[in-house]
């Protein structure tokens, strides 16, 4: 039941992770080419529903940048390394610390995009959760984004 | 003005607020063409320049803020307030400058290169259906706000992934330590041929034209500060619906400290809005172009010679070409998606602001005028500038007659020395004095009236060219 709970929050963040991986490579299966790029939308998706989870469970506060900003600093990085390793691309031809170095840098635009779309997805999805089931750690999310969207 | 009670502030985390709009219009052909080009002509030091123009225009989106907040009404009213042939005149510029269906080509062209349906199709179509879309909202600016901010923040991730994958450490290095090359101009950029090319991108740093001037109009529809006080302008379906508009503003008690400290919570909200939002994202989005244009460049020298000319939809499919070949095919046909969506943020952007900006002043200041409601005069202008625009693409040159190009780029970098000119006068005259702007701020007004006149008259004076 509190699996199903925590599943429930981490949705929004494994869609906008995906679609994030997707836009990079989930299109090169059609195209008939190498799907390397396609392997950065699993790593994506999953931080991206570990911050739904971290958010529902308290120490994330909605829509606050620096914890988004943080969990990608690190996640980002690991991707991109996690799909260089599996599908190389030559993103590593100056070596594994520049390389990181980069990828962090660039994670920082991409949490402020993954934020963005998160915080217009979130409280919609809450409110379909609420229609349905029973998920209290989702009414008390929603309560907040409602508290919030009121002032 | 009459005297109301100031609503709280949201926090100023609050992720989301009318930033959407500048961004989504400021986001465009600037950050995605000019720029990568001066970086590839110059080198990333002339990055320096850019760094000026954003970061002006972070401190006029604050000012202009700050009177929308703080009365509920447009700078376009308090323009009026202060002489009212300003007023005027930016109501003159607007039609001049934005009638033209010249911003919507750049994206249905990337849309053709991907599709094959032709951009004039695209572009038609897609007139027509904002058109659509803003006669059937029941609240425009909420449909405006949710639409704009789904399609920026796909265009943020999306960039900074396809940078992630072509880009690598000394790109971003260079591009980010040009930006500190204070002072560097080449010889050759201070040619008759190069040098309006750079104040145009100076100028399209960010907003530019009226944009900041309506970004007012989007903050007080959003309820912001004062603006809490003024209905919000519906679709034509709902402007039965409308509340009657009141002739002008409101203040707050500034004597009051408990209204000052809400007061200082909605400057806290905004500021995070101008600095995150605004500042950063116009800056990822132009880093995050730049690098892809270096990276093309790298893997492919016709690109260099592709984007130095003076084509912007040859420059675009050799970076797409570029892009393609660091990743899969797919990632050219991802980036020319992203140029269509730019093309499709500013015109969504483009045509809500100007009929907004039209219509407000027209509700205000023509006599008669108030026997319409808000919403229908936003209707008009929006399918007046849609019909319009749909027959200069079927039978006139998109950008306007060529002959008048010159003046409209010169209307257009003129009316943003004016709006900071205004600016100045407008807060330190019609504002009372605990909230006016501290003196740092005006001086960063002042100098952006002198940077954008005065480069455009130098440009003028010394080359006989306006901007390019």
């Amino acid at each position: 039941m509190v699996a199903r709970h925590s599943l429930e929050l981490a949705v929004p963040g494994l869609a906008v992770g995906a679609l994030a991986g997707a836009m990079a490579g989930g299109l090169t299966l059609f195209a008939g080419q190498p799907g390397g790029a396609a392997l950065l939308a699993l790593p994506l998706a999953l931080f991206g529903g570990l911050y739904g989870m971290l958010l529902g469970h308290g120490p994330f506060r909605p829509g606050t940048f620096a914890p988004a900003g943080l969990l990608w600093l690190l996640a980002f990085p690991l991707s991109r390394l996690a799909q260089e390793s599996v599908a190389p691309t030559g993103g590593m031809a100056d070596g594994v610390l520049p390389f990181l170095a980069y990828q962090a840098m660039v994670s920082l635009g991409f949490a402020i995009g993954f934020l963005w779309l998160h915080e217009r997805l979130m409280p919609y999805w809450l409110l379909r959760v609420r229609a349905r089931r029973r998920n209290p750690r989702a009414d008390e999310l929603l309560a907040h984004y409602v508290r919030r969207a009121s002032v | 003005m009459p005297i109301r009670k100031l609503p709280d502030a949201p926090p100023s985390v609050h992720i989301l607020g009318p930033t959407v709009f500048l961004v989504a219009l400021g986001v465009g052909m600037g950050e995605s063409y000019m720029w990568p080009r001066l970086v590839l002509l110059f080198g990333p030091e002339i990055r320096w320049l850019f760094l000026i123009g954003v970061t002006l225009q972070a401190v006029v989106m604050l000012e202009m803020a700050r009177y929308a907040m703080a009365t509920g009404e447009s700078i376009f009213s308090g323009a009026a307030r202060v002489f009212k042939p300003l007023m005027w005149f930016f109501f003159a510029v607007a039609i001049l400058v934005y009638i033209w269906p010249g911003h919507l080509s750049a994206g249905a062209a990337a849309f053709e290169e991907i599709t094959g349906i032709p951009w004039t199709v695209t572009a038609v179509t897609g007139l027509i259906l904002v058109g659509v879309v803003f006669s059937l909202a029941k609240v425009i600016y909420n449909v405006l706000e949710n639409l704009l901010s789904v399609l920026i923040g796909a265009l943020v991730i999306g960039t900074a992934v396809i940078a992630a994958m072509v880009g690598s450490w000394s790109d971003v290095v260079s591009t980010i330590t040009g930006m500190f090359s204070i002072g560097y101009l080449p010889p050759e950029a201070l040619s008759a041929a190069w040098f309006p090319v750079i104040v145009g991108a100076c100028a399209f740093a960010g907003p530019s034209g009226m944009q900041q001037m309506w970004y007012t109009l989007h903050l007080r529809d959003s309820g912001a500060g004062m603006g809490a006080h003024i209905p919000r302008i519906r679709g034509l379906r709902h402007a039965g619906e409308e509340e009657a508009m009141p002739s002008r503003g409101f203040m707050f008690d500034t004597e009051d400290p408990a209204e000052m400290a809400k007061w200082r919570g909605w400057r806290r909200w905004v500021t995070f809005d101008a600095l995150l939002l605004f500042w950063g994202v116009t800056m990822l989005v132009t880093i995050s172009f730049t690098v892809i244009a270096q990276a093309a460049a790298r893997q492919n020298p016709g690109v260099r010679a592709a984007i130095q000319g003076d084509d912007r939809e040859v420059a675009l499919s050799a970076m797409a070409d570029a892009v393609s070949s660091a990743g899969s095919s797919v990632l050219g046909v991802v980036f020319l998606g992203f140029i269509a969506l730019i093309g499709l943020n500013a015109t969504l952007g483009l045509f809500d602001s100007f009929s907004r900006g039209q219509a407000d002043m027209t509700y205000n200041f023509v006599p008669g005028a108030r026997r319409l409601k808000m919403a229908h005069l936003y209707a008009g202008f929006l399918w007046g500038v849609i019909v319009f625009g749909i027959l200069i693409l079927l039978f006139g040159p998109a950008d306007g007659p060529s002959g008048i190009l010159d003046t409209l780029a010169f209307l257009s970098t003129f009316a943003m020395g004016a709006y900071c000119v205004t600016l100045l006068l407008v807060n330190n005259r019609m504002l009372p004095k605990p909230i006016r702007p501290r003196w740092w701020s005006n001086a960063i007004i002042g100098f952006g009236a002198v940077f954008y006149l005065g480069m455009l008259f130098y440009s003028l004076v010394a080359f006989g060219v306006v901007v390019g």
